[in-house]
């Protein structure tokens, strides 16, 4: 009956993973220091230009190891606890692009495939036959290629747009869960209490039950 | 002093006899296997989501233009408050495996026999108060899926006759889903549990007085029951700890594996996701719905789906203990059973097109036959099984059977 069971599921689990409508590149996201914070900075200079963190503040930037002047240039005379909105107003954004740019804090978690999503998408533009640009992984974007991804063929260029597409990844997936590090920490002292925990009490039962008389 | 506080506390309320009778010495069958563990595996989760849940109110905010950033408060600002909401949100779905582990377990034992009809039907309660507090509860993160979610559920009451659209109304205090319904749900959501544990209370009396069923389907004799103290605490403290191991697991290493991507989008009520799929333990019913191609037929299958559970005690004619494990063909229907509600909870989560359709008919005629079938099948089974002569390992438990038992070797076509 549990073979059965387990059958079943691996079957339903495996039918409902093999389908991915377009196949998204892997991405293997970083957690050090260093990286989120040169991810930070690209966000800051390139994508805030029109798009809002609006749950990260200035503060935890300068946190991650942002340097101080940098953090204090971008955010002017406000203050270190003010959460990041977008420079261009939502309604001048939505008039030059016709839609307003969606807010960045939860990005890497709101779309399926997600850090690889952002990863592939970032890097998905290319020029089509007619000029334009385009992107494989979200045709009806209005975002530009804010990369410059398309057209580039030179392998050390195209590395270093890699390179810099997993820190933006990266840093969108610290600022989608700011605190899973210290979350997957704790579940290790969690679960190695809990394994101390469970053994005992599987040994006490044990012992427990040998003083029942067998049947 | 200890016992001398007790004496004056046991003149006035029963508190040891309580403790002693319903707790310590309560009589317990010694052969009961690891899956009777669930009962109290789903008290724990009970209990987990009601103080996590409180913690949760004290910071979300039940306001259509606060509550989507209130929990992303919670999961960023408040100390552990990411914590709570992820043990709170896996433990909806944890919820269910276990209640649902605890039902495939009634219905492979034919726990529901004579007496313990009414521990069947107050745990059919107890499961649709939880699928109702689940199903309110997932509004109030007022994601994209939250909103839509509610919206397509709501709008299932419109086909009721005549007063469709007022109950539909009625339900969501306004037009469409907005405000005045994630305010009504968050109350809702909030009373519930404590409805659910009460009811649990109830669930407990019935179960203190017909006792513990246990795998051989006939009450044991004296002997054969142990004090539940220290032998089954000790047991389901076990038991509780491999529970746990699973559930962290999931809430500090997978927690996004319940969160739809979809619901970390702020509800907008003018952008309909492109699949819109409730949670995976409403997907074998929600597969019901919509294996039947007009609506009120749907909503009418869906429904029963869900509480056709009850007819059981009834249903199933047979006379021999034990269910599945002295009756070959009831565990074939149960293992069909089994098989089919994930066939259905497979076709649930994909959009409905194609080969799928006729699959899922097919799976939801076969759900309803299980039930619809079992009287003629579980007599003629019986019968069949009486005239080969029934296994030596139950004739040796209808000797050691207790005399209050109603179970016997007499009964049947034999």
């Amino acid at each position: 009956m549990k073979r059965l069971i387990i059958f079943a599921f691996c079957w339903l689990a495996c039918s409902a993973w093999g389908e991915a409508e377009v196949q998204l590149n892997k991405v293997e996201v970083a957690t050090d220091l260093p990286t989120l914070a040169r991810g930070a900075e690209t966000v800051m200079t390139v994508c805030n230009g029109c798009h809002s963190l609006k749950y990260i503040h200035f503060r935890e930037l300068a946190k991650l190891g942002v340097e101080k002047d940098k953090v204090d240039g971008w955010r002017g005379s406000n203050p270190m606890g003010t959460a990041i909105a977008s420079q261009m107003p939502a309604d001048a954004a939505a008039a030059s692009f016709g839609k307003a740019p969606p807010d960045l804090s939860l990005m890497a978690k709101a779309r399926e495939g997600e850090a690889n999503y952002i990863y592939s998408y970032l890097l998905g533009y290319y020029t089509a036959p007619d000029g334009t640009t385009g992107n494989h992984y979200y045709p009806p974007t209005k975002m530009p290629d804010v990369l410059a991804v398309a057209g580039v063929t030179d392998p050390a260029q195209l590395a270093e747009l890699n390179k810099k597409a997993r820190e933006v990844t990266s840093f969108l997936v610290w600022a989608a869960d700011p605190h899973a590090q210290e979350r997957k920490s704790l579940g290790l002292y969690v679960l190695g209490y809990l394994l101390v925990f469970t053994t005992m009490m599987y040994f006490l039962k044990g012992r427990i039950w040998a003083t029942l008389e067998k049947v | 002093m200890l016992n001398s506080i007790l004496g004056w506390v046991d003149q006035r309320f029963p508190l040891t006899h309580i403790v002693k009778h319903e707790l310590t010495d309560y009589p317990t069958p010694r052969n009961l296997s690891y899956w009777w563990n669930f009962g109290f595996l789903a008290g724990v989760v009970l209990v987990l989501q009601l103080v996590t849940g409180i913690f949760l109110a004290m910071y979300y905010k039940p306001d259509v233009n606060m509550a989507f950033d209130s929990v992303q408060h919670i999961m960023r600002d408040i100390n552990y408050g990411w914590l709570l909401r992820y043990i709170h949100s896996t433990g909806a779905s944890a919820f269910f495996v276990v209640i649902y582990i605890h039902m495939a377990r009634t219905l492979y034992y034919a726990s529901y026999h004579k007496p313990r009809e009414l521990m069947w039907w107050t745990g059919q309660v107890i499961m649709l108060m939880i699928m109702a507090t689940a199903f309110m509860g997932y509004l109030l993160p007022w994601g994209q899926m939250s909103y839509w979610g509610a919206q397509v559920i709501t709008n299932l009451f419109g086909v009721t006759p005549f007063f469709g659209s007022d109950i539909v109304m009625w339900l969501r205090g306004d037009f469409s889903v907005g405000d005045a319904t994630l305010t009504r749900f968050f109350a809702l959501h909030y009373l519930f549990p404590f409805l659910i544990f009460g009811m649990v209370g109830i669930h407990l009396v019935a179960l203190h007085t017909v006792k513990s069923s246990n795998p051989s389907g006939i009450s044991l004799a004296d002997k054969d029951n142990i004090p539940f103290h220290p032998y089954f605490t000790l047991k389901d403290l076990f038991g509780l700890g491999v529970y746990l191991i699973v559930f962290c697991s999931f809430v500090f290493f997978l927690p996004g594996m319940f969160i739809e991507p979809a619901n970390n989008i702020p509800a907008n009520p003018l952008v309909t996701p492109s699949h819109i799929e409730p949670e995976w333990y409403f997907l074998p019913f929600y597969a019901i719905l919509r294996s039947i191609p007009d609506m009120l037929g749907g909503v009418v299958a869906m429904g029963l789906s869900v509480v056709i559970f009850a007819i059981l005690p009834f249903a199933d004619r047979s006379t021999i203990p034990g269910g599945a494990r002295y009756r070959p063909v009831y565990r074939l229907v149960f293992l069909v059973f089994i098989a089919d509600v994930f066939l259905l909870g497979y076709i649930g989560s994909q959009p409905p097109s194609g080969v799928l359709v006729p699959i899922g008919q097919a799976a939801t005629l076969l759900y309803f036959a299980t039930f619809f079938l079992l009287p003629p099948t579980s007599k003629l089974e019986e019968r069949w099984m009486r005239s080969r002569g029934l296994p030596p390992a139950l004739l040796t438990l209808f000797e050691q059977r207790s005399p209050r038992d109603k179970w016997s070797n007499k009964g049947g076509a034999a």
